[in-house]
């Protein structure tokens, strides 16, 4: 199906005015970004109760 | 105009185009009648994010033409199917599920799609998914532009996630076959919730150019179907070196049966506690049966377990690096707050604060966990546990706690250091970049369980012949959900 550009403004009209809608932040969203930061730091300190040797390369390889 | 019966709409791929090539009917019925069901059923389930009916009989047409002249593609040709919401199709709407990008377009179309057409398939449309796949760690199957994924065996369960629609759309008959993405338990979660076979493959060997990126050493493409057969089929239609993909390794697939080991050759790791303690009760005779079936068919099955790593921990310090790295503009600019869950929002900000040394930290482990697991297959052909310990959940239940509860995430496992037996094989396998076939084994309260068994980089042929072995010993992968 070739849509025209008339045709495509008007089927994503509805979906482009809900996207610019952007709901505001509350006191809950705090909250879940607490949570999110806690998760992140108790990750990082797991990572940090594993060993690793000095010569362990990160898993991936830079090409020149 | 052929009448199709439901026979039809659950056939398998080869099935199809071997009934096309005998003129039982024309590559345009078969897509018109694939394509209406698709637009009719598919938002009974959430599962469809844009139909592609016009495009579709279009193709059809044309490879009428071509079967006419005798001008013959393989097993796909004529062959309808659906892919998920995050692979470009130039000049319609690629959303990723996220309201953030419902109106985006992208003028190309992902080098899976262009090799699909190459071998003659049908696109009738694209299917929903998670909101840009999830990988802020979403709380509820609502955290998509689509709604919540409704379950084809019963939609007041999720369809799982973030490959929504694909899952559903097979098991609902509304593609023969689909396409869909893991970065972590993204097609193993919603096949195994589905009750369809799907198979993830070994990193870089489908090509994600045009795909949404959400970890570049993570992310791979892979089908969905109602057999494993199929599964080797598409995987050799989609393989292959791509210089637009970055990660492309450069190998093609050839789905190769005939060649396959004998499989009382084949060494199978297996944790009886995967088995008998892990699962949910009602799940367990089922998973039970599943190992007994796969002796049946003269496997070795031997305790093993992974190599004790931080799995989840270094899966959730990569993936959130990179995906902060990747919505960087989304996040800094707070559009990110238009996005469904509260939970996955708070995620893809929070990962933004992620430092680099524990990207960096994340990355050496994954280093030495690759080299651990390299080194159990110089013992083992193939793991199996079960895809997920019990079956779908319901769509209004949180998938992981509210804050200040006991706290876990959706990405299939705990980031404790030494998870047991193979409980962390999702993100160990995605982290070694292992292929995975998800293949359905039975029931719990009317809904599907499955297994999955990886294998070493590259042993998608070995993988698919235990799974093609194993359904010609079941029915599992041809049951319907009863709506259908």
């Amino acid at each position: 199906m070739k849509l025209t550009r008339r045709q495509l403004a008007v089927a994503l009209a509805p979906a482009a005015a809900l996207a610019g809608a952007a709901a505001q932040p509350t006191a809950d969203d705090d909250v879940e970004l607490r949570a999110a930061r806690d998760r992140a730091a108790a990750n990082g300190k797991t990572l940090e109760s594993q060993a690793v040797p000095m010569a362990a390369e990160p898993a991936f390889q830079f090409k020149a | 105009m052929a009448a199709f019966g439901n026979d039809v709409f659950f056939a398998n791929a080869a099935g199809l185009n071997a009934s096309l090539l005998k003129k039982e009917f024309s590559a345009e019925e078969l897509a018109r009648a694939f394509a209406e069901r698709l637009a009719q059923l598919g938002p009974r389930y959430n599962a469809l994010a844009l139909p592609l009916q016009q495009e579709a009989l279009r193709k059809a047409r044309s490879v009428d033409n071509d079967i006419k002249r005798g001008h013959l593609r393989g097993p796909l040709q004529g062959v309808p199917y659906a892919v998920k919401d995050l692979l470009s199709y130039a000049g319609q709407p690629t959303t990723w599920g996220a309201k953030p990008y419902a109106a985006q377009v992208f003028d190309f179309n992902a080098t899976v799609i262009d090799k699909l057409a190459a071998a003659g398939a049908v696109i009738t449309g694209k299917l929903s998914m998670v909101e840009l796949a999830g990988g802020g760690g979403y709380r509820f199957a609502s955290a998509s532009l689509f709604g919540p994924g409704l379950n084809p065996w019963d939609r007041s369960r999720w369809s799982g996630g973030s490959s929504s629609g694909s899952a559903a759309a097979v098991a609902a008959g509304l593609a023969p076959f689909t396409l869909g993405s893991e970065t972590s338990g993204s097609i193993v979660t919603p096949a195994a919730f589905c009750g369809v076979t799907a198979l993830r493959p070994t990193y870089g060997l489908v090509s994600r150019h045009g795909a949404m990126a959400l970890s570049w050493t993570l992310d791979k493409l892979g089908p969905f179907a109602h057999t494993a057969e199929d599964c080797g089929l598409i995987l050799q239609a989609i393989a292959g070196k791509d210089g637009n993909d970055p990660g492309s390794a450069g190998k093609s697939f050839y789905y190769t049966p005939q060649y396959a080991r004998p499989l009382s050759e084949l060494r199978i790791g297996f944790a009886a506690a995967d088995f008998a303690d892990r699962p949910d009760a009602l799940a367990r005779p089922v998973f039970a049966a599943a190992l007994d079936t796969l002796k049946a068919c003269g496997v070795q099955l031997v305790e093993a377990r992974l190599p004790p790593f931080p799995y989840g921990a270094v899966l959730s310090a990569i993936l959130g690096g990179e995906q902060a790295s990747i919505f960087e503009a989304l996040i800094a600019s707070g559009q990110v707050d238009q996005l469904a869950d509260a939970a996955q929002i708070a995620g893809l900000k929070a990962s933004l604060e992620i430092p680099a040394k524990d990207y960096l930290r994340a990355m050496r482990i994954r280093r030495m966990l690759q080299d651990a697991i390299q080194l159990m297959w110089a013992d083992l052909d193939a793991v199996v546990a079960p895809a997920r310990t019990g079956v779908a959940p319901k769509i209004d239940q949180p998938l992981f706690p509210p804050p200040g509860k006991t706290e876990s995430t959706n990405r299939e496992s705990s980031t404790q250091a030494a998870p047991s037996g193979f409980s962390a094989i999702i993100p160990a396998g995605n982290l070694a970049g292992l292929p995975a076939l998800v293949l359905p084994c039975g029931f719990a309260e009317n809904l599907p369980l499955a297994i999955q068994l990886a294998g070493p980089p590259w042993s998608e042929n070995t993988l698919l012949a235990i799974g093609k072995d194993y359904q010609s010993r079941t029915d599992w992968h041809t049951r319907r959900p009863p709506a259908a």
